[in-house]
């Protein structure tokens, strides 16, 4: 790993992340705030048998419990795009975005390996997925607190749900990583990550909403993130563990692949 | 690996880009402390031979070493000791031209003991080095991209078209900073297709076309081979120059006489030595006749035999 590499991308990254960031804080701060403004309302309506119930829920979220609400915070479309600028944007970019702008041979003129240059982009875009959903995670803490919900959620079990959400989100930054070493050009590789994302969110919510599709949401990633189950002490350990997995998967490939790659002159 | 002689040399190098052939059988070697010119119009395999040298390619077979180290095994000791400015070179937009150096210079790991001297004899100044790469033309650019591959003082410097963007005066600024690195024992690879700086700067040259090896000789005994045009007036009747060695394409145009020369000129201007003789202009020998001879038949290219 090259630490002159990681700091240059990090700081090539610096005004997005704060933006970004900022967001992820605000954005998690306001469910709380929705829990308590519309979880009793919801309760109601799903009790009167006016909406069905599937239809109250989204993905594994709902607004019914604390936990249930930060689920919802996590897999709303909006946290997909705040996250997703950087597990799929930025990480199907980092290395053939290189390649298309014709820096890539600038920067392996000097003694970094290919697998030493994946590494060092794979840390540096994994560890800014896990600041971006530790603030949205912080921003759900601190806006638990705002509206005196605090107790309602087991902060000792916190760090179980940052491990979970930076498993999920790691596992779509690791596959657009491996993308990017595939491509010449920055658009094929985000196009494949972003095609891996929305399925994996379609079979979600489909699953979801329609009962008779259940089934679909065993092939989706997103299901395999559970923080209502983590903060009811109901961890299975098996949607970390597949997780964990779907992470590891696409870096092997890549530091297989990227090696063996002839990277040809810049058209 | 064994340490050879040789800073650069390649066996049989060959490389397809699937089933086309890019690069066939090249074998040469490039001497320490010599500026090689590596001669080759675009598409000849020039940039695929420097990819393939830098690791960036991977030979389909033959094999290359760089300063005693195997190209395919030990590319990252190559590059530690090497300085590279790729043909068209791009750089980071965002970046300032100084920031950019001592980006690259600690990504290099060497300390740029060179960068101020070699700004300062390519006009780099403070005030440029601080505009962003973003602002700075195509030559401002490249000369920042020979900046950053000789500012750590590397043993070995492979430069892809070196020239390409630099107006006539910092072309002689590079060319000065190439005989100081010839002096200092350093060894330059150089690629270009501009014939007159290879015969100003280079030692040996080696011309390739299609992939292959057409000549690789020194730039002196290239030149001694060539073909001169000579331009003879004549007081009264032009002799008959028939039988003199080496002088061909003989054109007879009343008292002006004009033909072609191979070999060495003492033995033509003693065949010609007459009082009668008004005028003598022998032109000089030029590289692009050598190049030109490999390059305008339509016939396939017969590679140099070795």
């Amino acid at each position: 790993m090259n630490g002159r590499l990681l700091l240059q991308t990090w700081r090539w990254q610096r005004a997005r992340l704060l933006i970004v960031g900022v967001a992820a804080v605000i954005w998690g701060g306001l469910f709380p705030l929705f829990y308590v403004q519309f979880s009793d309302a919801l309760r109601q309506l799903a009790k009167s048998g006016a909406i069905p119930e599937q239809l109250l829920n989204f993905g594994s979220g709902s607004l019914f419990t604390l936990p249930g609400a930060i689920t919802l915070g996590f897999q709303h479309p909006l946290a997909l795009a705040l996250i997703g600028i950087f597990a799929v944007g930025a990480a199907s970019s980092v290395v053939a975005g290189e390649r298309q702008r014709g820096t890539l041979e600038v920067l392996l003129a000097r003694p970094i390996s290919r697998r030493g240059l994946y590494v060092t982009l794979a840390v540096a875009m994994l560890a800014v997925v896990l600041l971006i959903v530790g603030l949205m995670l912080l921003g759900m803490v601190i806006g638990s607190a705002m509206q005196n919900v605090l107790d309602e959620l087991d902060l000792a079990l916190m760090p179980l749900v940052l491990l979970n959400g930076f498993l999920l989100w790691g596992a779509f930054a690791t596959f657009a990583l491996a993308a990017s070493v595939s491509f010449d050009r920055a658009g094929p590789a985000m196009g494949l990550s972003l095609a891996y994302l929305l399925i994996n969110y379609f079979l979600e919510i489909l699953g979801s909403l329609w009962t008779d599709a259940a089934w679909t949401q065993q092939y989706s990633l997103f299901h395999h993130f559970q923080p209502g189950e983590i903060l009811a002490g109901s961890l299975n350990p098996l949607d970390l563990l597949i997780l964990g997995v779907a992470v590891v998967l696409p870096i092997v490939y890549a530091l297989i692949l990227f090696p063996r790659r002839d990277l040809a002159a810049p058209s | 690996m064994e340490e050879t002689a040789a800073t650069i040399s390649t066996q049989r190098l060959t490389k397809h880009y699937g089933r086309v052939p890019a690069l066939t059988d090249l074998t040469l070697e490039v001497r320490p402390g010599e500026i090689f010119g590596f001669l080759g119009p675009n598409g000849a395999g020039k940039s695929t031979t420097i990819r393939t040298l830098l690791g960036f390619l991977h030979a389909t077979s033959g094999s290359a070493s760089v300063l005693g180290r195997d190209v395919a095994t030990q590319s990252v000791e190559i590059r530690r000791r090497i300085g590279y400015l790729p043909g068209g070179i791009d750089l980071y937009e965002t970046l300032s031209g100084g920031d950019l150096l001592e980006y690259l210079a600690d990504l290099g790991g060497r300390e740029p003991i060179r960068q101020a001297e070699l700004c300062e004899r390519m006009q780099l100044d403070a005030s440029v080095l601080k505009r962003k790469v973003r602002d700075y033309s195509h030559g401002m650019r490249q000369k920042i991209g020979v900046v950053q591959a000789l500012q750590h003082d590397p043993e070995l410097a492979i430069l892809d078209e070196p020239t390409e963007g630099l107006d006539p005066l910092m072309q002689q600024a590079f060319y000065a900073i190439l005989d100081d690195l010839r002096r200092e024992g350093r060894t330059i690879f150089f690629s270009s297709h501009v014939l007159s700086e290879v015969e100003r700067v280079c030692d040996r040259v080696a011309i390739i076309r299609a992939g292959r090896l057409m000549a690789l000789q020194n730039v002196d005994e290239l030149l001694a081979r060539r073909k001169r045009r000579v331009h003879l007036r004549w007081r009264g009747t032009a002799p008959d120059l028939a039988g003199i060695p080496g002088l061909a394409d003989v054109l007879v145009d009343g008292d002006r006489i004009t033909g072609t020369l191979q070999g060495e000129v003492a033995p033509f201007v003693r065949a010609i030595a007459s009082p009668n003789l008004e005028d003598l202009t022998i032109e000089p020998a030029r590289l692009e006749e050598a190049f030109l001879e490999y390059y305008t038949d339509e016939l396939p290219p017969e590679p140099m035999r070795r």
